[in-house]
C-alpha cells in the first residue's frame, strides 16, 4: 500500500509559522533534543533538533497519544487535553495540544532529564500564542 | 454464568469501515479517536489516529471487546500494539480503492508473524460498486502465502455482516480448542 499524501491548503499556510516555532522552541529550551510540530492526524509540519529521530514517525505517534488523551478526557468528563507528558527514565516527551487558526495541531518537545517540566510547559503555551499571532 | 471476554481487532486501510463496523456492533457508544483529516489525497472528513473501542454481548456468556486500528501506514506502530493478545483479527478492505490486493498484501506483511496462529477473517467492502478483484483473487493471495482464511463480501453498515465476521473468527477459535 503506497501512502500518497498531500497536505490541504489550510495546513500548508501553517508551514512557515510552524518552522519558526519549532526552531524557537528548540533554541529556548535547554536540554531539548528535538521539537516536532504536527497536524492532529499525524503529519509533521516542522521539526528542529540534533537527535537522530524520524520526525514523521514521532508526529504519527504523538498524534495517536494526543487522540487517546482526548478520548480519555472526554470519557472521564474533564474537558479537552492541553498537555500530555511521558516521563521516562532518561527523558521526557512533553506534548501540547494546540488550536492554531482553527486547526488542531500537536507540538512535542523531547527533552533530557535536566529540564524543569514547568519551563517546557510555559514555552509550549507561548509557542501556541505566537503561532496564532503570526 | 461467568462472562468470557474476547479481544477482536479490526484492521485495514483508511476508509474500509473499521470505525463503522465497531459502532454497528458495540452495545455502548464506542470510544473513537477521530480527528480532522488534512490529507487532501484522502476523501474523508475525519480519520482515526489512535484506536476505536467497543464492546458487544453476544449472549451465551460471550462478550467481545472490539478494537480498531488507524488505517494509514504511518500508524503501523499502533497496529502491533493493538493486536497484542488478540483472539482474532478482522482485515477489512475497500474494493473501490486503487489497488485492494496491494492493500491486502500490506496487512498480510504487517501481521505476518501473527497470521499462522491468530483466528482471522477478511471482509471485502463495496463489492457492489467494484466487483474486481474477486473474492477468489483475495483467497489466491492468501494461498500464495500458505494461508487460508474466510474471505467474505460485506457491508459494514449492516450489523449482521459485522456479526458474521466476528462469528467467523470465534468459530475458528472454538475449532482450535
Amino acid at each position: 500500500m503506497n501512502e500518497m499524501t498531500s497536505l490541504s491548503t489550510l495546513t500548508t499556510t501553517l508551514l512557515h509559522p510552524a518552522r519558526q516555532t519549532a526552531q524557537a522552541l528548540f533554541a529556548e529550551v535547554d536540554g531539548a533534543r528535538a521539537v516536532v510540530i504536527a497536524t492532529a492526524d499525524g503529519f509533521d509540519l516542522a521539526h528542529a533538533g540534533h537527535q537522530t529521530i524520524d520526525p514523521a514517525r514521532l508526529a504519527a505517534m504523538v498524534s495517536s497519544v494526543s487522540a487517546l488523551g482526548d478520548a480519555a478526557s472526554r470519557e472521564t468528563g474533564i474537558g479537552t487535553p492541553r498537555y500530555l507528558v511521558i516521563e521516562s527514565s532518561d527523558g521526557r516527551l512533553v506534548v501540547r495540544c494546540m488550536q492554531v487558526q482553527q486547526q488542531a495541531l500537536v507540538a512535542v518537545v523531547l527533552t533530557d532529564k535536566s529540564v524543569t517540566l514547568g519551563f517546557v510547559l510555559s514555552h509550549l503555551a507561548q509557542a501556541e500564542q505566537l503561532m496564532n499571532a503570526a | 454464568m461467568a462472562m468470557t471476554q474476547h479481544k477482536i481487532v479490526f484492521s485495514g486501510p483508511p476508509g474500509a469501515g473499521k470505525t463503522t463496523a465497531i459502532a454497528m456492533l458495540s452495545d455502548t457508544p464506542p470510544v473513537v479517536t477521530d480527528v480532522r483529516n488534512t490529507d487532501a489525497g484522502l476523501s474523508k472528513e475525519l480519520t482515526t489516529v489512535g484506536l476505536d473501542f467497543g464492546q458487544a454481548d453476544l449472549g451465551n456468556g460471550q462478550c467481545v471487546r472490539l478494537f480498531g486500528t488507524p488505517g494509514q501506514l504511518r500508524f503501523d506502530f499502533m497496529w502491533r500494539i493493538i493486536a497484542t493478545d488478540a483472539l482474532g483479527l478482522v482485515i477489512l478492505l475497500d474494493n473501490t480503492r486503487p489497488d485492494p490486493l496491494d492493500d491486502f498484501a500490506t496487512y498480510l506483511d504487517a501481521y505476518a508473524d501473527l497470521l499462522p496462529t491468530i483466528n482471522c477473517a477478511v471482509g471485502i467492502g463495496r463489492t457492489g460498486e467494484c466487483a474486481l478483484p474477486t473474492v477468489d483473487q483475495f483467497s489466491s493471495l492468501l494461498a500464495e502465502r500458505g494461508l487460508a482464511f474466510p474471505v467474505l463480501p460485506v457491508d459494514v453498515r449492516r450489523r449482521e455482516d459485522v456479526l458474521m465476521l466476528v462469528d467467523t473468527v470465534l468459530i475458528q477459535a472454538e475449532m482450535r480448542t
